[in-house]
């Protein structure tokens, strides 16, 4: 897999090279600001970036930006923002255009290598990886006339799980409950959100969207 | 790096008797700028005079407006000198009056015009003795110290000296005439900030707002003021927030980052895992290392330990050019003293970086329930405060405190940062 990191943080950045290209990773290019990284992208043609949210000139959202710009021109680019806290706005900004390819998690998640790289391979494959602080950050602003509410306790718990991008069977097992059981759930979410029957990865994507997008509100 | 506290005895006076000549001069250069507000005084009272005969005959009435115009400018000016000295005097003046009858009334009435009117009356009489005064004893010693040199160049009886009072015809008698400039010139330097105080209070008394009127004003200072706090506050969040998101969080992060590639390492590569855990230990250093300079930021540790002398004089043993400090306030709020400690910090940052300065001294007093902070160099001046700079800042956290902040740095210098810091409730 080949991979440009963009880290303002020097001796992050360092780090990151270090630990993707110890696993076998083909790092192309590793930048500190956020035109340096649409010039990488534009050049190395990776299958992923990794980017961090806060970047020069002002340390706000550049690593957003940047990233959704370098999906507009490349839209096969698959994307991993890092961020030092979690903003789900962040994330309902680079979700926004439903085609998946998106990770969106806190910086310190890189440390758990093993997760983080399934994280990073799930992204590069076409997936979500939403971090679960994200996920609990929007269960405690759910409003009651939003669809979400209509979801059981189950149902919600599945589609937090689903959020971060797990698989059925990766779902069964965090939740202690059969695949059937998983099947199902998922199944009346798609329904209780009103997503139409479709490829199952997209809706899959649209459900977290929208999921994301009612804590928005 | 020189330490204050073991500088020799004999520099420490010599500086202290330099500062002393300097404050008397800069006391005589507002003394001669009063002198010259009291003769703009008196020429109003004259006008005055001749528009209240006028007035008689009914053509007065016409300029009574702009009599009353021509009396607060010279009343600002004064207010413009009592701020530029250190006295906060400010007046929010209402429209002025429209018309014969308004104008009239307002003579009558108003309290601020008639306290504009007072000032005038007794400002003509004390700033121009007052001012006269210091004039005098500076020229009568500058005459009789240079007298040996000039005194057998004019004719004869024409050496005097005290306006003329005593000639002198003798090289004995010049000698004596320099004998007693210097002694004119150290009465000049002593008396030169008493006389300022002096000339001063008329405007003192009557130049602030009435005090019974004053509370519609008091309460928009409050206003702009506790504004002003909450920005510095809220900057001061955004600047701690900065400080830890991007320095200490990103180190831990590092850390994190470079432990799980250690434990990989340990699986694929042992040879390299000695190499990353060594930069596991310097991403850690480095992070403790940025978090202390966050908290010193806060709030120095220094100060909380050894107050506010102690933490002056080792900012003053830090500073490139060597500082004396003074220390004469005791204890004040912890705030008011983080306030003056930053504001001395900036005031020697800046006297390092910008005035070509050799000395500097920092000296705190209290007045009153007013703490005051004096940083003064002797470099060549023309310092300016801009908007963003540090001075800026410095500005808004004493305002923050209902404090005030002067800077006078004169081309040529010496450049003086005052900071007055109310510790009153």
């Amino acid at each position: 897999m080949r991979v440009v990191i963009a880290e303002d943080d020097a001796l992050l950045r360092e780090g990151l090279v270090l630990l993707l290209q110890g696993e076998g990773l083909d790092v192309v290019a590793a930048v500190g600001g956020p035109e340096e990284l649409l010039l990488a992208v534009e050049e190395h043609r990776p299958d992923i970036a990794v980017v961090d949210v806060r970047m020069p000139p002002t340390h706000t959202d550049e690593g957003i930006r940047a990233a959704v710009a370098a999906r507009r021109a490349h839209p096969e680019l698959a994307v991993l923002v890092l961020s030092a806290y979690v903003e789900q706005s962040f994330a309902t900004e680079l979700l926004a255009d439903g085609a998946g390819r998106v990770g969106y998690l806190l910086k310190e998640r890189v440390g758990r290598v093993a997760t983080f790289l399934e994280a990073l391979q799930r992204v590069a494959a076409g997936g979500t990886a939403i971090d679960p602080e994200v996920v609990a950050q929007l269960f405690s602003r759910q409003r009651a006339n939003d669809r979400i509410a209509l979801l059981s306790p189950r149902e919600r718990e599945v589609l937090s799980v689903m959020a971060e991008g797990l698989g059925n069977a990766a779902i069964a097992k965090r939740l202690f409950i059969t695949d059937n059981a998983v099947h199902k759930h998922i199944r009346n979410v798609f329904a209780k959100l009103a997503l139409e029957p479709g490829d199952d990865s997209d809706r899959r994507v649209a459900a977290v969207l929208r999921f994301l997008e009612a804590a928005d509100r | 790096m020189s330490n204050p506290s073991v500088s020799t005895e004999h520099t420490s006076v010599l500086a202290e008797g330099w500062s002393v000549v300097r404050r008397a001069a800069i006391a005589l250069k507002w003394l001669v700028a009063g002198f010259g507000i009291a003769l703009l005084a008196i020429g109003v009272i004259a006008l005055a005079v001749v528009t209240a005969l006028l007035c008689v005959v009914g053509v007065g009435l016409l300029l009574l407006r702009a009599m009353l115009d021509l009396v607060r400018r010279v009343a600002e000016l004064e207010r413009r000198r009592l701020r530029a000295i250190g006295h906060p005097v400010r007046m929010p003046y209402a429209e002025p009056p429209r018309g014969a009858r308004a104008a009239w009334q307002a003579i009558a009435h108003d309290p601020t015009t008639r306290r504009d009117l007072s000032w005038l009356a007794t400002y003509a009489v004390v700033g121009f003795v007052v001012g006269a005064v210091a004039i005098q004893i500076v020229a009568n010693g500058v005459q009789a110290l240079t007298l040996p040199a000039w005194w057998h160049l004019v004719p004869r009886g024409e050496a005097t000296l005290v306006n003329g009072f005593v000639a002198v015809t003798t090289w004995p008698g010049a000698w004596v005439a320099m004998a007693m400039g210097v002694i004119w010139l150290v009465l000049a330097v002593a008396l030169s900030p008493v006389l300022l105080r002096a000339q001063t209070v008329t405007g003192r008394r009557w130049l602030p707002p009435d005090p019974a009127i004053d509370w519609s004003t008091r309460v928009a200072e409050l206003t702009a003021t506790r504004a002003a706090a909450l920005d510095a506050h809220a900057l001061e969040l955004r600047r701690i927030e900065r400080a830890l998101h991007d320095g200490a969080q990103n180190k831990l992060v590092t850390v994190a980052v470079l432990a799980g590639a250690a434990q990989r390492s340990l699986e694929n590569d042992p040879q390299r895992t000695a190499e990353i855990l060594e930069r596991v230990q310097t991403g850690a250093e480095s992070a403790l290392a940025e978090l202390r300079s966050v908290v010193r930021s806060i709030l120095p540790p220094v100060l909380e330990k050894s107050g506010l002398d102690g933490a002056l004089s080792a900012l003053a043993a830090q500073s490139p050019v060597p500082a004396t400090v003074r220390v004469t306030a005791g204890r004040v709020p912890v705030s008011v003293e983080a306030t003056a400690y930053f504001a001395v910090a900036e005031g020697l940052t800046n006297v390092a970086r910008h005035s070509g300065a050799t000395h500097a001294s920092v000296e705190v007093t209290m007045r009153g329930d007013v703490l005051q902070v004096r940083v003064e160099d002797d470099g060549h001046g023309g310092a300016r405060v801009r908007d963003g700079s540090g001075l800026a800042g410095i500005t808004r956290r004493a305002e923050a405190h209902d404090g005030t902040v002067t800077v006078s740095s004169p081309v040529g210098g010496p450049t003086i940062l005052e900071v007055r810091l109310p510790c009153g409730s």
